[in-house]
């Protein structure tokens, strides 16, 4: 009964409202949509065996002769490198492991050997470190490199760490774009939630006459609040997974699919941010919403 | 019902609302509040509703002491005094039934009481057949007479009117105060500040009357600004 009241009242201030409720429902939907486009770019980096930022690894292939005093004296020079964050040793039969994932039994059945070479595998703290470490392998004896090349150092091309870079800074300004109109979205909220409340100064006051208590009077407009938020939000979750849907298939169909983009799950999913792209955003629409109403509120509707 | 002890209120920067103003109304008293404009009579009342708060001195109502009442408590004291004034303070949209519902539904009531306490209460002010007309479609003197039973309706112990019949002529206005009459036969304690002098005189009930804030009489039988010796009209109302 109580909460049918609310609603109602709130339902009600949003139709009296709805040119002002569109324009908020349409900041917030922009804000996350934003957010949204940003979990799916971060997704899409991160994780996949060819995603772009795996390429901030360096590969040094080791000799087969270098031996294990060749092996031991690589990984003591990558050590004690500032710029390394991380590397791992992968030995030949590891090599041919990942080799037979990838490419399936039957060839690699038929070898008399295991031409595979060893390797380590570098990670660096920066992208703008890559090019200088791997040079320090140019030389290297150790080094599966082929006479008067350096092919024994894989690292990623100086275009692919710009396009990485660049991405790092659209996503830096994404955030900051979901900030600007989530700001712009509560400021909206709050100047709807405030017509509505002016809209039902009669109502407010017979309330309190009469006794209804604070947050009695206050509900409707939280309410109506959230709802703006909430719709707004759901609204952009969905628009944002139906493109990420679209991209995903348009690439599968094209011969771009080694860049194995991925679907960022609009429901729960193991393994990522717990709650999808529809609660993710959803959250942060009511959140948005909420906290819109309750500036208005502290200003204009003293209980 | 009413305890008001040496209470002073003074709005900014210095204008006098009320001014070292004591007084006692019983429980089941029915007194009028007279005085010229700006003498207090309206900040009196909201004093009472904790709509404001004295600088100065004590206040009881029903029971409670409104100097040490938590803001939260504020809107039980309320649901304790029904309230009634000059601009009757109706929803233009509503009924005057869904008027006087919406007031039941704001404090929580159930639906079903309200079913039942609604007409009844309409029935009680003698609106009985306008319970699907829009304020607007009623005279004033009805309109004052749905806001007297929005008042009512949970028989609170007190209730305070504040020139309630500002708006209404002569003649409507005796019915509206008849109404008060009845209501304070039940029990409920009734104040109303007044500017109507011949309703005053007529009804020769207490008078308390107040200028710049001071209380300047107070009396059992009174008139509007001096003790009355004609019959009382209203006196078997
Ligand atoms: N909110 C306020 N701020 C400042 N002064 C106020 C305020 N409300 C009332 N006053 C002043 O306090 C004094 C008493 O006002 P009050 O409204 O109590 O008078 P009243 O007796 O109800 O008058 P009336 O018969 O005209 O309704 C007046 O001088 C008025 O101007
Ligand atoms: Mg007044």
């Amino acid at each position: 009964m109580r909460f049918s009241f609310f609603l109602r009242e709130a339902l009600g201030s949003i139709r009296r409202n709805w040119v002002m409720t569109m324009a908020a429902v349409i900041t917030v939907f922009i804000s996350t949509a934003i957010l949204g486009a940003v979990l799916v770019t971060d997704r899409n980096l991160d994780r996949g065996a060819t995603s772009l930022k795996n390429r901030v690894t360096i590969e040094v292939f080791i000799k087969d002769e270098a031996g294990p005093e060749g092996q031991q004296a690589l990984e003591q020079k990558i050590a004690a490198m500032p710029e390394v964050k991380s590397f791992t040793y992968i030995s030949k039969d590891d090599a041919l492991e990942r080799f037979k994932e990838r490419y399936g039994d039957r060839i690699v059945d038929n070898l008399p050997i295991n031409p595979l070479p060893a390797s380590f595998e570098i990670q660096v703290n920066d992208a703008d470190q890559v090019e200088v470490v791997a040079q320090r392998f140019f030389d290297d004896p150790n080094v599966d490199n082929d006479k008067g090349t350096t092919n024994g150092v894989q690292y990623a091309q100086a275009t692919v760490r710009k396009m990485l870079g660049t991405i790092n800074l659209v996503e830096k300004v994404m955030w900051v774009v979901t900030g600007v109109f989530g700001v712009a979205a509560v400021m909206l909220i709050s100047t709807t939630v405030r017509l509505s409340i002016f809209a039902r100064r009669r109502e407010i006051e017979i309330m309190r006459l009469v006794g209804a208590t604070n947050w009695f009077i206050r509900w409707p407009f939280v309410l109506e609040g959230f709802m703006t938020g909430l719709v707004g939000a759901v609204l952009a979750a969905l628009a944002v997974w139906g493109s990420n849907w679209t991209i995903f298939n348009w690439i599968k169909s094209t011969d771009l699919d080694y860049l194995s983009i991925e679907i960022y799950p609009l429901w729960l999913q193991a393994g990522t941010w717990p709650l999808g792209m529809l609660f993710t955003l959803a959250l942060l629409g009511a959140v948005l919403g909420s906290v819109g109403s309750i500036f208005a509120m502290r200003r204009y509707l003293r209980v | 019902m009413i305890v008001f002890e040496d209470v002073t209120k003074i709005y900014d920067p210095d204008v006098v609302g009320l001014q070292n103003f004591t007084c006692h109304i019983g429980k089941g008293d029915f007194a009028f509040l007279v005085g010229a404009s700006g003498s207090g009579k309206s900040t009196l009342i909201k004093l009472v509703l904790k709509e404001l708060e004295p600088d100065e001195g004590r206040i009881l109502v029903a029971g409670r002491n409104l100097n040490t009442l938590s803001r939260r408590k504020v809107p039980l004291l309320r649901r304790n005094i029904g309230c009634v004034f000059q601009d009757f303070k109706l929803l233009p949209t509503k009924t005057v039934y869904e008027n006087v519902a919406y007031a039941l539904e704001v404090v929580g009531e159930p639906r079903r009481s309200i079913r039942r306490k609604v007409p009844e209460i309409l029935s009680l002010v003698g609106l009985s057949d306008k319970v699907n007309s829009l304020p607007h479609e009623i005279s004033g003197g009805e309109q004052q007479r749905v806001s007297v039973a929005r008042a009512f309706v949970n028989h609170p112990p007190l209730l305070l009117a504040d020139e309630p019949t500002g708006n209404i002529d002569p003649d409507t206005a005796i019915g509206i105060m008849q109404l008060l009459v009845r209501i304070n036969r039940t029990g409920t304690t009734v104040l109303v500040a007044t500017h109507d002098r011949a309703m005053v005189d007529r009804m020769r009930r207490r008078v308390l009357q107040l200028d710049n804030g001071r209380l300047i009489r107070d009396e059992r039988r009174g008139g509007y600004d001096h003790p009355v010796e004609a019959e009382p009209l209203l006196q078997e109302v």
